[in-house]
């Protein structure tokens, strides 16, 4: 346990070195939460009768989204793994006394929380203070932001079992360009990273609501901006916590029967 | 031309080696690209129209952009990823040729896979050109296809910039891509659906308003005048101060060795 915990740190201190690049990652977020702002707002002027969300729900959705982005994409290859993968250097990896699962998922959490750590904090706050239609608006009841919080620690075990098993299936196809993209792209837009689940056509909200991907993010989110309702967030909660024990309970089979067989590449 | 079409060949060559790969990327690809369109089909699913525009004119301006963005990603990849040849050294390779240095960085790279998009980009164009509510006549057909020139041009001359832009800091930041990828989204719509700010900035600044909104406006009868029909190819004049300071930048330029 202490020795993953020191993976932990580790690659949570070395994250935090990276600050220029979490300077570009900033800006990047704020310009894109700015454009998805404005085209969501040019959408509500012109106007419809149903709509799933208000617009001041829908704008604090996009500014959550963006600044704990780093915490919940999906698109997440570790360079490192991949790269030990590809050349052979997991077979030191699998000599080591530890479970290389637990490693992985370690690190990978370790990371991620020191990307977000450096970024979420400055979006938010240009996020509060931008304008009235533009803003973020901060939730006041206090129960629904203690579940956001259980919620968001939640997804983010979820997004670390999940991340861990794609990267896993690279062991069985040695290349991370392929199946692997195919399914990191689906499940983001799953996810509803790309745009929130409720605006999706119904069928897919249906197969969306069985599948763990919205857990991650938009289950969190719209929970803090008040579109689900708190009943809704306790199962919304005991769904991820089953979907945490499945994802972990897959990621380990998969992963023993991936390291069993594990071909070595190159040397 | 034929020495880019000889590179181009070589390139082509050597992706196909691994054909399963490709394949597969390919797909991959065309997954990255479903979820931009995937967006919009969402959104004008629950509401009608966006500042007046529908859904298929929505999509030509989409497709418009798409295309001169993959266009420039799949043939042109070498100056999307500039930063590389400069870091590994390989840069001074290129100088001391006798040929045109920005063709040869051009032709340094070729990306298949992106190609994926490309196509996808002139399939969604061709479903919008079909539904889309418009009478086509001659004059129409040559705005959209200067429409899709001057996207083409737009987007190289960001990508020119951008690579002059690393000559100063080498390693290619991603400011880069707040322009190209940000820009790219926001002119998905048409421009004049954002606040006036932003439709000056995008008509005179990075002249995008000349590649989506006002040649859109002609193919929607909303202006008569045929001055529209030629105005995309308003963004060729941004193209010349790209390429000054590309080679301004090659004037400053000291190789990193290794």
């Amino acid at each position: 346990m202490k020795s993953y915990l020191s993976y932990f740190k580790l690659k949570f201190i070395n994250g935090l070195q990276y600050r220029a690049s979490a300077l570009a990652g900033i800006s990047t977020q704020f310009f894109f939460g700015f454009v998805y702002v404005l085209v969501y707002i040019a959408f509500y002027e012109s106007g419809s009768s149903e709509l799933p969300m208000k617009l001041s729900e829908l704008v604090s959705y996009v500014w959550l989204g963006q600044s704990l982005f780093a915490l919940v994409y999906l698109w997440y290859k570790d360079k490192e793994i991949i790269k030990m993968i590809k050349n052979g250097d997991i077979a030191y990896e699998l000599c080591r006394p530890q479970d290389l699962y637990f490693t992985w998922c370690s690190k990978i959490l370790g990371e991620r929380l020191s990307m977000v750590s450096l970024r979420f904090l400055p979006v938010i706050i240009v996020s509060l203070l931008l304008p009235k239609p533009y803003n973020l608006v901060i939730s006041t009841n206090i129960l629904t932001t203690l579940l956001f919080f259980i919620s968001l620690v939640l997804a983010s075990i979820l997004m670390t079992f999940l991340t861990v098993l794609y990267h896993i299936i690279c062991m069985f196809t040695l290349d991370e360009k392929g199946v692997v993209n195919i399914f990191m792209v689906l499940s983001d837009l799953l996810s509803g990273l790309v745009i929130p689940i409720p605006f999706f056509p119904k069928y897919l909200q249906n197969i969306s609501n069985i599948l763990p991907f919205r857990y991650i993010t938009d289950f969190p989110f719209r929970l803090y901006v008040g579109n689900i309702s708190i009943n809704e967030g306790y199962i919304g909660l005991i769904t991820q916590v089953i979907w945490i024990i499945l994802l972990f309970i897959i990621g380990k089979l998969v992963s023993n029967i991936a390291f069993k067989k594990a071909t070595i590449q190159g040397g | 031309m034929s020495l880019y079409l000889k590179y181009f060949k070589v390139h082509f060559k050597s992706e196909l080696q691994y054909k399963l790969s490709f394949i597969m990327s390919f797909i991959a690809q065309f997954f990255v690209f479903f979820g931009y369109y995937f967006t919009i089909i969402c959104l004008f699913d629950k509401f009608s129209n966006i500042k007046g525009f529908t859904m298929y004119e929505v999509l030509l301006t989409f497709g418009v952009i798409q295309f001169g963005f993959s266009f420039c990603e799949t043939f042109f990849r070498g100056v999307d990823q500039f930063d590389d040849l400069i870091i590994s050294g390989n840069f001074d390779r290129l100088i001391i040729r006798p040929r045109n240095i920005l063709l040869q960085v051009f032709c340094e790279q070729v990306s298949l896979i992106k190609f994926s998009r490309f196509l996808q980009s002139i399939i969604v164009l061709i479903i919008a050109v079909y539904n889309v509510d418009i009478e086509w006549n001659a004059l129409k057909v040559i705005t959209l296809l200067c429409m899709l020139l001057s996207s083409i041009f737009i987007f190289l001359s960001i990508l020119i910039v951008a690579a002059a832009y690393c000559f100063l800091t080498i390693k290619g930041l991603e400011v880069r891509n707040v322009l190209t990828d940000g820009c790219k989204h926001m002119a998905q719509y048409p421009i004049g659906i954002f606040k006036k700010g932003f439709v000056f900035f995008f008509t005179y600044i990075i002249p995008f308003g000349f590649v989506n909104y006002f040649p859109l406006r002609y193919l929607l009868d909303y202006e008569t005048n045929n001055i529209y029909v030629i105005s995309p190819l308003v963004t060729i004049l941004y193209l010349i101060p790209a390429i000054i300071l590309f080679y301004k930048g090659i004037k400053r330029y000291n190789s990193i060795g290794s």
